[in-house]
């Protein structure tokens, strides 16, 4: 086989190399509302739809996520996960998990949690993948390799995650803004604060970064949550190179709950941005 | 019967409109409720492939790497033609808002005769701050080819997820 590549590979590879191009990519997804906060009684729906050109199927799933220092969601293996998490995994109960939908076709999940009797009070959570299966008919279209080269198809199997947070008993919690520095990444400027945690559930919200005496704020970034399992996370948020040195100096950082349940603030600061 | 349901909620804004019209056309004693509930939603679509283009494999293992750029690095003793491109990943949501980006860092492609490769995979950035029309990231990678490696046609899945926080 190896010889027979040799021989003819040089030739034939290049016609003949990755042209495996879906015209429309099938599995496009939209996914509303994008979190869920249920008390352990009342269920509620999320709606998928399906926006791509081509019909498709989609698998609805829980997974876990822990949150990292850096502000990322790390995937956890059921198999790892903890007792609250296992717990998470059994309170909440979703239908259907996979569903076939022509393009633009929304269909309703409905969300149910049922809480057992004696669970800790605390915050319970896990988070709802929407992802299409893909197509494997398209895998075997892909043009062949006639005498020896190499082709090459990857296919993205993308979806969407939204967390899924039961709340039992009375829960509380605060949130303090740290340092804010503007730092290099690798992919540029990013506009980077602490953010801690106290108290026995999750934090969310959005951050306004105004200057003292502007009206219209420099940078605004909403849902930014701090979980549970972390006590504080760096917050990183790419910025242009222009707004990245316009944040450099005296700024004004307010931390606060999301519109749709009154917007108060969580924490308010004065920085000067190094 | 749901369904219907649920598409007007998601157009809700349009039909509300509507309704508040109509009745206000009618009759000024009448009274009406009209109600409609907008659910903040999160779009992802695939715009294009990473593409390692045409590889002709040489006596050696080498690399490709195609950027997140869609530029491309063929490793010596290799020969790469073709247009390369990155994976482009559209988000479409709430002004403001940031969404994490979370996949797999490496993939196996497995060949259709014999053989595998492995491809390394980078991400342009692990989170994205949505403005008005919109957020995008892109998905490169680096493929190790082996010494004369087998042809083939090479295919092989990516997990890719765009998450709310």
């Amino acid at each position: 086989m190896l010889r027979f590549f040799k021989a003819f590979g040089l030739f034939s590879a290049a016609a003949l190399g990755l042209a495996a191009v879906p015209a429309a990519a099938s599995g496009d997804l939209l996914v509303a509302p994008t979190r869920l906060v249920l008390d352990g009684s009342r269920g509620t729906e999320v709606v998928l739809n399906n926006i791509g050109s081509e019909p498709a199927t989609y698998r609805i799933s829980l997974e876990i996520k822990r949150m990292t220092a850096e502000g990322g969601l790390d995937e956890i293996a059921e198999a790892d996960a903890n007792e609250a998490e296992k717990a998470a995994l059994g309170m909440i109960a979703f239908s259907p998990r996979r569903v076939t939908l022509p393009p633009n076709q929304p269909q309703v999940i409905r969300v149910g949690v049922r809480v057992p009797e004696g669970t800790p009070a605390g915050e319970y959570r896990a988070h709802m993948l929407f992802r299409a299966v893909p197509d494997t008919v398209a895998a075997t279209d892909a043009p062949k390799a006639a005498s020896g080269g190499v082709s090459i198809a990857l296919t993205p199997i993308y979806g969407i995650t939204i967390p899924v947070i039961v709340r039992v008993g009375d829960l509380g919690a605060e949130a303090m803004i740290g340092e804010a520095w503007v730092g290099e990444t690798r992919d540029g400027p990013a506009f980077n604060f602490d953010l801690r945690r106290t108290g026995n559930r999750s934090v969310y919200g959005d951050i306004e970064v105004t200057r003292p005496g502007r009206a219209e704020p420099l940078l605004v970034a909403r849902g930014i949550a701090v979980y549970p399992e972390v006590g504080a996370r760096k917050v990183s948020l790419r910025v242009p190179p222009e707004l990245a040195a316009a944040l450099k100096g005296p700024v004004h950082i307010r931390y606060t709950e999301d519109r749709e349940i009154g917007g108060g603030t969580i924490d308010a600061v004065d920085r000067v941005v190094k | 019967m749901r369904n219907f349901g649920m598409k007007r909620a998601l157009v809700g804004a349009a039909i509300a409109a509507l309704a508040i019209n109509a009745s206000a056309a009618q009759a000024a004693t009448a009274t009406g409720t009209a109600k409609a509930k907008i659910l903040r939603q999160i779009q992802l679509t695939n715009t294009s492939d990473l593409q390692f283009a045409t590889i002709i494999s040489g006596a050696t293992a080498s690399t490709v790497s195609v950027s997140t750029a869609g530029g491309v690095s063929c490793g010596a003793g290799l020969t790469c033609t073709g247009t390369t491109t990155a994976a482009n990943f559209n988000i479409q949501g709430t002004n403001g808002a940031v969404v994490l980006v979370g996949g797999d860092s490496s993939v196996t492609l497995n060949g259709s005769i014999s053989g595998t490769m492995t491809a390394a995979l980078t991400y342009s950035a692990p989170n994205v701050t949505l403005g008005a029309t919109g957020g995008a990231f892109q998905v490169g990678g680096t493929l190790s080819v082996g010494a004369n490696q087998a042809s083939g046609d090479y295919t092989g899945t990516f997990n890719v997820t765009a998450d709310y926080q």
